[in-house]
């Protein structure tokens, strides 16, 4: 069985699609490391020509089977029936012989080769069953990249076949590895979180390719964490918690709300979490911002105990207005009032003196010191503050507030001097918003809080950012993420093209309603209609 | 800084500055032609008797040794790693063959001298690379221990005394010549046999790098090592065989070395490493690894030859050698890093 399928490899899916049984099989699958068992036997199967939507929380077994799936990790016991044919021993080469094509969060890019390269090279690495000391097909690796990429919708002209994967804007990347996963002869296409740096244009374009794949006979395995996009996509919903299935069931049948409860085993609100907001004086006050070919004349204001959200598109100069007033990256023109005091951020020192906090969109690069312990991580910014008589940081006093902020956070660990990185996307979140309350900022600038947090985790973040405006600390929320928005905030102000084009009470608003301020009218409901 | 989704954001700033940039960002080989023309022009200016065909000769007799260690150092930088140990290895290698085939075969032919060579430098080339994979240590630290293992295995147990007599073979070899010129000053000088050599090994790297898998293999595994394991690369083979082909050429380089100079000297080629990185990295490949190339390695390798041997020409004093040698490359990492901040 198993050569007979190594001569055949991947046997293309779409002339088998008449057959009744499944793609793939996933029969009591466990996976033990040492002590942990992260699988404690999950089984389900995927039908050919089907979306399916993996749900759970963050450290719920999700990448563990997606590993297991791919080949990168064997399992501990169960089996895989892939195409009628029982698979014991997965490595990254049968697993893609098998047709079992996955594209990682980080996209299993290789930087520094070229596009066609990155598309190509995997099939002929493929057929040789990985043996490395064959020749290269060139003609043949240009043409395979360049089916793929037409699929996709990306350009197929030599010039962009030979440019480098680094040389590429992120969007581009991740059109490049869905188009490296569609190459060969997919039977499944797992994508782990594959819309996280696309514009609501290229989801929709995603989405219309997954169901040229669907006609294909080829299945799709969503991983992500934004329900909504699940809905409007449609298909299956597959959930786990702690190593198990608990659910299996069409995704229009199940409300958000459900499938929160399902992933999480706790009720979450779905609702609004801003209530009786006690706004004070005005706290910030920016007049006619501007930094050249980023954003201009940007004027607002925040109370202090406000929450004032800020969205657009990825090139409305959002992130750079949140650098700017944090000093990151500083203005060239315009004023920055706190408490009527003028302020100039040349530096995040400075904005750190002043009173504003800054959290960064993306905590793996910009906050975090990943191997270093929590206590550490939190007292960065206030090492000033705990020097004892010799001018060394007073060790009792750091774990003190480490200690104080943790728990008030509800950071899940086990002690303060473990490493950030063994914790969950959703507690490095909250070491790190630990960290800026630590300075107790009069201003808190949170950039995408939740990005590539868990449900259960981004309820928690949200009680905690509401209990800080509650405090009286103004909170300025910069996200793409609109149901946050919604949810959070009293006004939101939108932008385009650098300029802020509304600012309007949250309560009044809807996501339809942004999306139209955005400048990205087009719903990903209407595309799929039309190509439905 | 902007996350602009599309190419078109970027086009119009496309000045004079970012297109030259992104030329020698494209091709950075580029970066060492342009220093060997503005040093060849200004040498042949202040001195016309630099333009002659001897001298021609003069660089490229020089640059052969130097240019099969390049060729070796550039697989193993291409793949991710870093190989000091090639200078031990030609030293053993040398050594230890001049020895066996003098003690015991005499009479034997240079291509059998040859593929002896080839293959005790590749062994040892191996042993590098098993290191690496099972100690999943640092190559730099693993062939700086080997570097010092192969040594003292050569002095202690093989011998310190100099090998005047080498084999006839190999001293007809090093004599052969395919062309010879009297120089203005008198002297005649061979453009040596051994210059093929070099060309051999040269096309052969190029060839298997660009036409075959195992070549788009190193590329990769000196990406991204962790990506290339998950898409099916075998990291392991392919570190075998990068500092297997880095030995084999050292060897060759080795017997080379002990035919043009008549002499197996076991202290000889001691401290030659750095040079030969540098010429690497001249050549554009990156210290990071996964990338560099054949034709960017040859000319990094004449880059420095040429600081070597003609800078005497137009009255620099050799001590100033090593100081020019040191500003190009320090230009060089300089401008790489400028350009990958442009980029």
């Amino acid at each position: 069985m198993e050569l007979d399928a190594k001569s055949q490899p991947a046997a293309a899916p779409g002339q088998q699609r008449a057959r009744s049984t499944p793609f793939l099989e996933v029969r009591n699958l466990h996976k033990r490391y040492g002590g942990v068992h992260a699988l404690r036997g999950v089984s389900f199967s995927i039908e050919r020509g089907q979306t399916y939507h993996l749900l759970g929380e963050n450290g719920c077994g999700k990448s563990t089977l997606i590993k297991i799936l791919s080949g990168a990790q064997p399992s501990s016991e169960g089996d895989l029936v892939i195409d009628g044919t029982p698979r014991k021993e997965l490595d990254p080469i049968r697993a893609l012989q098998a047709g079992i094509e996955t594209v990682y969060q980080d996209l299993s890019l290789l930087p520094n080769l070229s596009v066609e390269e990155n598309i190509g090279l995997t099939q002929q690495l493929v057929e040789g069953n990985g043996r490395l000391f064959r020749p290269l097909h060139g003609r043949r690796l240009r043409e395979t990249a360049k089916g793929a990429l037409a699929k996709v919708g990306l350009p197929t002209d030599n010039g962009f076949l030979s440019s480098r994967i680094e040389d590429l804007p992120i969007a581009t990347r991740q059109l490049v590895a869905i188009a490296r996963a569609i190459a060969g002869k997919a039977g499944l296409v797992i994508m782990d979180e594959p819309t996280t740096s696309l514009t609501r244009r290229e989801v929709e374009n995603l989405i219309s390719v997954v169901r040229t794949l669907h006609a294909d006979g080829v299945s799709v395995l969503f991983v992500t964490h934004k329900l909504d996009e699940c809905k409007e996509i449609g298909g299956r919903a597959i959930v786990m918690r702690d190593g198990e299935m608990v659910r299996e069931c069409d995704i229009s049948e199940a409300s958000k709300r459900e499938l929160g409860q399902w992933m999480t085993g706790r009720e979450l609100e779905e609702g609004r979490y801003r209530e009786n907001p006690q706004l004070g004086d005005t706290l910030l006050q920016v007049a006619d911002l501007s930094r050249d070919g980023r954003f201009a004349d940007v004027s607002f204001s925040v109370a202090k105990g406000e929450i004032l959200g800020i969205t657009g598109l990825l090139d409305s100069g959002r992130n750079e207005l949140a650098l700017a007033l944090a000093g990151v990256v500083p203005a060239d023109s315009g004023e920055i009032r706190l408490g009527g005091e003028r302020l100039s951020l040349p530096d995040p020192a400075s904005a750190n003196a002043a009173g504003v906090g800054y959290v960064p969109e993306d905590r793996l690069t910009e906050g975090l010191f990943l191997e270093k312990p929590i206590e550490d991580n939190v007292v960065m910014a206030i090492l000033n503050r705990l020097r004892n008589m010799l001018g060394l940081v007073d060790r009792s006093k750091s774990a003190a507030v480490a200690g104080k902020l943790m728990s008030d956070l509800k950071v899940v660990a086990p002690n303060i001097k473990a490493p950030v990185q063994s914790l969950s996307g959703g507690n490095q979140q909250r070491v790190l918003i630990g960290r800026w309350l630590a300075i107790e900022p009069r201003l808190l600038i949170l950039h995408g809080p939740t990005v590539g947090v868990d449900v259960g985790s981004k309820d928690t973040i949200f009680r905690i950012i509401q209990g800080l405006a509650d405090t009286g600390m103004a909170v300025i929320l910069i996200s793409d993420d609109l149901p946050e928005l919604l949810q959070n905030c009293d006004r939101i102000a939108v932008m385009q093209k650098g300029r802020v084009v509304a600012t309007q009470a949250a309560e009044s608003l809807t996501e339809t309603a942004l999306y139209e301020l955005m400048g990205a009218a087009i719903r990903t409901g209407d595309a799929a209609g039309k190509t439905a | 800084m902007s996350l602009s989704a599309t190419n078109e954001d970027h086009a119009p700033r496309a000045g004079f500055a970012s297109r030259t940039a992104g030329f020698f960002r494209r091709y950075p080989e580029a970066f060492a032609a342009l220093l060997i023309v503005v040093l060849c022009v200004a040498v042949g200016l202040l001195n016309p008797a630099f333009w002659q065909l001897a001298n021609l000769f003069d660089i490229l007799r020089a640059s052969v040794v130097r240019g099969l260690f390049a060729l070796g150092v550039l697989m193993v930088l291409a793949a991710g790693g870093l190989d000091v140990s090639f200078s031990a290895i030609a030293a053993l290698v040398m050594y230890a063959v001049t020895k066996a085939v003098t003690l015991f075969a005499p009479d034997m032919g240079m291509l059998s001298i040859f593929i002896m060579s080839a293959v005790g430098g590749a062994l040892l080339g191996a042993i590098n690379g098993l290191l690496v994979n099972t100690l999943k240590a640092p190559s730099l630290i693993v062939t700086i221990g080997t570097q010092y293992a192969y040594r003292g295995f050569l002095l202690t147990f093989i011998g310190t005394a100099l090998f005047m007599n080498i084999p006839p073979a190999m001293d007809a070899f090093g004599q052969w010549s395919l062309m010879s010129r009297t120089a203005e000053n008198g002297f005649t000088v061979q453009l040596p046999g051994f210059v093929l050599v070099l060309a051999v090994a040269a096309l052969a790297t190029w060839a298997m790098l660009r036409f075959t898998l195992i070549g788009r293999a190193v590329y990769a595994i000196g990406g991204r090592p962790d990506i290339a394991e998950r898409l099916g690369y075998r990291v392991s083979s392919v570190q075998l065989f990068v500092f297997a082909w880095a030995g084999m050429l050292a060897g060759i380089a080795g017997i080379i070395h002990v035919s043009s100079n008549r002499l197996a000297n076991p202290f000889d080629l001691a401290g030659i490493e750095l040079s030969v990185i540098s010429a690497v990295i001249l050549g554009g490949a990156r210290i990071t690894g996964g990338s560099g190339s054949v034709l960017g390695t040859l000319l990094g390798v004449v880059l420095i030859t040429l600081v070597n041997n003609v800078l005497i020409l137009i009255g620099i004093p050799s001590s100033w050698q090593t100081a020019i040698l040191g500003l190009f490359i320090l230009c060089a990492g300089v401008f790489f890093v400028l350009q990958k901040r442009a980029g």
